[in-house]
């Protein structure tokens, strides 16, 4: 495909030709500045390694609980799910589906699909079920909302503070800890690389 | 998507492919890579769809503020808090960094997406080609910082499941937050859906007819 070697600027359209850079160094869009694309010698490797962290987080966030209150001898505890599902039971399903889908549907996508498009260069797979899962990926990115629920945990705890005694529970590191990993593969992948080696796959 | 001599962008995936010369009624094309439509510039609607759910959102902005989002009960006594006055109690308690976090999320950030998008879309409907560089800057902000809006259904989500102690103390959420989650939701699929290449199209294509 003649296409490949012309690409154009994600932020703003300008047209570029593809030329190969040195290993860590970033290619720049020279109009607005936007990352085209990185040459990032073991991205691969590290995002592997920061997924299954992801994955071995997520499944333990789910099992501890995240807050504890105890008030009056009596005590309450939240898991994850309890915190996703709390409007349903408040009669409002809609808020719930949305919170599931925000804290644990799309967060899990998003690490499987890293999993499988790692895993898909690294062994030469067929690349149609890697490159449907990440184009879906790249869609629903901002749906993914782990970051925005941290910041409410944090409001909750303050807020709660002088209620009653809190206690933060083991989840409460693990969802911190799984924050970081997604974030850190997020700033390392570079969607330029996949793409390319995604489609050199079928060759 | 845009448009540079019928070479066409795919907006997921950035590949670059040949427009076709011509298209059906109701054809469809997608991208060669990765499957996403690709829509051309005559097929585009995005300022329609983004102006629709703009007035949605705005429209549910009303109860979204004036409904209460959730009652605190204490010893049997119940007080329903709307956004306002939940940032007013933070206030009273002293604690105003979380006062400020609430009446950013929850009430300037909706707000200013409402005012933006509405801005970026009119300047594309004038075809301006005012400081095109630093409209598509806002756009992008204006793209990011919406989710952070959540952050107020979260903590009504983690209050209500935390602290049900029948009587002695509750938390029950209201249709407000119902309403304020449909204006985040609505608004992010507004900015998602408003292309922002057509803030720079206007330039290509009045260079390209002189």
């Amino acid at each position: 495909m003649p296409e490949v070697e012309s690409i154009a600027c994600q932020e703003c359209g300008q047209l570029h030709r593809y030329h190969a850079i040195a290993p860590g160094k970033t290619a720049n869009c020279s109009r607005c500045g936007a990352v085209l694309y990185r040459n990032r010698p073991g991205m691969l490797d590290s995002v592997l390694a920061l997924t299954l962290a992801g994955l071995t987080l997520f499944v333990l966030t789910n099992v501890f609980p995240l807050l504890g209150l105890r008030a009056q001898g009596a005590e309450q505890e939240l898991h994850l799910l309890g915190a996703s599902l709390a409007f349903w039971d408040q009669g409002y399903p809609v808020v719930a589906g949305l919170i599931v889908l925000n804290i644990i549907v799309f967060p899990v996508f998003e690490l499987l699909t890293l999993l499988m498009v790692v895993l898909t260069i690294r062994y030469r797979w067929k690349p149609s079920m890697a490159i449907f899962l990440f184009r879906w990926m790249r869609e629903f990115k901002p749906w993914g909302m782990l970051e925005v629920f941290m910041l409410g945990v944090l409001v909750a705890v303050v807020k709660l503070g002088d209620l009653a005694t809190l206690i933060v529970g083991a989840a409460f590191w693990s969802f911190a800890g799984l924050i970081l990993t997604m974030t850190a593969a997020t700033a390392l992948l570079d969607p330029f690389s996949v793409w390319r080696a995604l489609e050199k796959n079928n060759d | 998507m845009i448009k540079h001599k019928a070479l066409l962008q795919c907006r997921v995936c950035g590949c670059l492919s040949h427009a076709p010369t011509q298209l059906k009624r109701f054809e469809v094309m997608h991208c060669p890579r990765c499957g996403a439509r690709v829509k051309l510039a005559q097929q585009s609607t995005s300022v329609e769809v983004t102006w629709a759910l703009l007035i949605a959102a705005a429209i549910l902005y009303i109860p979204a503020n004036l409904l209460p989002i959730m009652s605190v009960y204490m010893l049997g006594a119940g007080q329903p808090d709307t956004i306002i006055t939940g940032v007013y109690h933070l206030l009273e308690a002293g604690q105003w960094p979380l006062a400020l976090i609430v009446f950013v999320a929850s009430i300037v950030v909706p707000l200013l997406k409402l005012f933006t998008l509405s801005f970026l879309l009119i300047s594309i409907q004038r075809r301006s080609r005012w400081r095109q560089y630093d409209r598509m800057r806002l756009y992008r902000i204006t793209e990011y910082v919406g989710r952070w809006s959540m952050v107020d259904v979260f903590v009504i989500a983690i209050l209500t499941g935390l602290v049900q102690f029948g009587n002695l103390a509750r938390v029950d959420a209201n249709l407000g937050s119902l309403s304020f989650a449909a204006v985040v939701v609505l608004t992010m699929f507004a900015a998602r859906t408003l292309d922002e290449h057509l803030i720079w199209d206007i330039a290509q294509q009045e260079e390209a007819q002189a």
